[in-house]
């Protein structure tokens, strides 16, 4: 390990002048935002915690609150869920593994805009593929575009299927990572695969488990896309999302104070999270440093 | 099978039922995850040759004579979208060779020198990239515009730079760790200055770990929405954004158009993941599980 010099601290400055200039900045102009009323061509006027109030006092800002808390429950827990299984499937034995591997990571190399429109035209109620195929099996009209709690199970399904090879990846690579000797001695004293499942290869992946859960929630929280292309946050306001809800006060109505303070809601909430994650990795950080 | 179970005859046939049986219910469930993930995809690809009338057929053909009018039409019909895709090239390219430069250096740093400064900004690298990007597009708003950056590729490329270079350092940090330390000390010795260090040493045995962030770079630059909808508005706007516009206006005979638009945007990158998986799964594990 060398001193820090002069030429090091320069080779850190594009990194540093990127963060500071582009994020650490803005994050805490915002903060300076959030307590002043603002709007296009306006000066800041000072008004103190007048826009948390607003904010705090809307049902628009606590239905997308609790719609943001539901889907993103729901996308992490049914995505770890799935993970799991294929992780599990995949480290017992998979052929042409290359191809395998492919075929799983094609939903990462999609953008968000594709992936809404593909799904959007199978599940649209009467003409998409998947929505008659619903349909003909009986179980009425699949007409998510009026109900927002389908609307917002569709956005849980596309977000799933979007960020599904991240988290299989993560936790197949905390799987593989497990010693083959513990499934040897396993097999010697007679276990059945159900138990080395249970007994080896859940309780050895939860690091992986525990990362890629913090990791998908921080990121899960940010949901905007899928909703703002599938719904616009509609029928009236109700299928918001917290990202969508900033968006539409700061973009749509021009109000940078509210959307503000929107914004350091969701960092203070994205931080809670985030807090785990950075005292766990904290403490691996110290234990590599010994 | 040498333990006591097998000996008896018919749990043996037991066995190998249950083994029969846990080999289909294996194969069926690979069915499924191909399906899963790739039949979207495949659905927009195969939509994007079918003539006009076939396209919303129920159920679908899946063997049927391919067309390209619509390919031709995107050319002649949707004029904007070539200039868009052009756009998202140049977007993505700025940003991942930014990316790159900057997390190369400070990725070497990061790895070979100690200092107090260093280790706790380390936190801060991680703990920045968990913030919601929306909420940094508001105060850059009137920044940007105030610059005349607004609708331009360099406010996307600085944008998709930044919101990766934390990561990419830290993947950075990870492969040039597992380089010895003896190969840049010697070089030292041979009288290298820093720079030819890195470049001539270290670079060439960390090159896995460059793809590794070029490829999230490009990827998330090629495919991302929501900085693209509010920083650009025409001249810079890249092919997703052209894309959710034509997606909401679209009517009658223009599916097969949008549809040869999407497969035009969505093959190159996804081939590129499909290729690179080993890349892709080494950065994955190094900038994360790592940390």
């Amino acid at each position: 390990m060398r001193r820090l010099n002069p030429a090091a601290i320069l080779m850190l400055v594009p990194t540093h002048l990127l963060l500071l200039v582009v994020i650490a900045l803005p994050s805490i102009y915002v903060f300076w935002l959030s307590l002043n009323e603002s709007t296009y061509g306006s000066d800041l006027t000072f008004v103190g915690l007048d826009n948390y109030v607003t904010v705090l006092t809307s049902s628009y800002f606590w239905r997308a609150a609790l719609n943001t808390l539901i889907v993103v429950n729901a996308v992490v827990y049914i995505e770890l869920l799935i993970a799991i299984g294929m992780a599990a499937l995949f480290l017992g034995g998979v052929r042409y593994p290359k191809i395998m591997f492919a075929i799983v990571l094609m939903p990462y190399a999609i953008s968000e805009v594709v992936g809404v429109l593909v799904w959007k035209i199978m599940l649209n109620s009467g003409s998409g593929v998947l929505a008659r195929t619903i349909e003909s099996l009986g179980f009425g009209m699949f007409n998510w575009s009026v109900s927002p709690p389908l609307a917002l199970s569709v956005v849980t399904l596309i977000s799933i299927w979007h960020h599904l090879p991240f988290t299989f990846l993560l936790i197949y690579a905390g799987m593989l990572a497990i010693p083959k000797s513990l499934y040897e001695a396993a097999r010697i004293d007679g276990a059945t695969p159900w138990q080395e499942f249970w007994r080896i290869t859940l309780p050895l992946t939860i690091p992986a488990i525990l990362i890629s859960l913090i990791f998908r929630f921080v990121f899960a929280f940010r949901l905007f896309s899928e909703v703002w292309l599938l719904t616009a946050g509609g029928p009236a306001r109700l299928t918001e999302v917290l990202a969508v809800y900033l968006y539409q006060s700061g973009f749509k109505y021009g109000e940078f104070g509210t959307a503000s303070a929107t914004g350091w809601l969701m960092v203070i909430g994205s931080l809670g999270v985030a807090s785990i994650y950075l005292w766990a990795m904290h403490r691996r950080m110290l234990k590599g440093n010994d | 099978m040498t333990d006591a179970a097998s000996i008896v005859l018919p749990n043996m046939a037991a066995r190998r039922v249950a083994g029969t049986v846990r080999a289909i219910v294996r194969t069926l469930l690979f069915v499924l995850i191909i399906v899963w993930s790739a039949f979207p995809i495949l659905y927009v690809v195969l939509s994007s040759f079918k003539q006009q009338k076939e396209i919303f057929k129920y159920p679908p053909d899946i063997i049927f004579t391919p067309t390209f009018e619509h390919y031709m039409a995107l050319a002649t019909k949707w004029t904007g979208f070539f200039p868009t895709m052009a756009n998202s090239l140049i977007v993505a390219v700025g940003a991942t060779l930014l990316a790159c430069a900057a997390s190369i250096l400070s990725g070497f740093v990061y790895s070979r020198y100690a200092n107090r400064f260093l280790a706790g900004s380390v936190l801060y690298l991680i703990a920045i990239r968990l913030l919601p990007p929306i909420v940094v597009t508001l105060p850059l708003f009137p920044v940007v515009d105030a610059l005349k950056l607004s609708d331009t590729h360099i406010v996307l490329i600085v944008l998709y730079a930044t919101f990766w270079v934390s990561l990419c350092t830290m993947i950075m940090k990870t492969f040039i760790d597992k380089i010895p330390r003896t190969l840049d000390e010697a070089a030292v010795v041979d009288g290298a200055t820093t720079m030819q260090t890195l470049f001539r040493v270290i670079m060439p045995l960390a090159l896995q770990g460059v793809a590794a962030c070029a490829i999230f770079v490009f990827v998330f630059s090629w495919n991302e929405y929501l900085f693209a909808l509010i920083f650009t508005t025409q001249h810079a706007k890249t092919a997703p954004l052209i894309i959710s516009e034509v997606m909401d206006a679209v009517s009658g005979t223009n599916w097969g158009v949008l549809f040869a638009g999407v497969t035009v945007q969505l093959l190159p990158v996804t081939l590129l993941v499909m290729l690179a998986q080993r890349f892709l799964i080494a950065g994955l594990t190094a900038g994360s599980v790592k940390g």
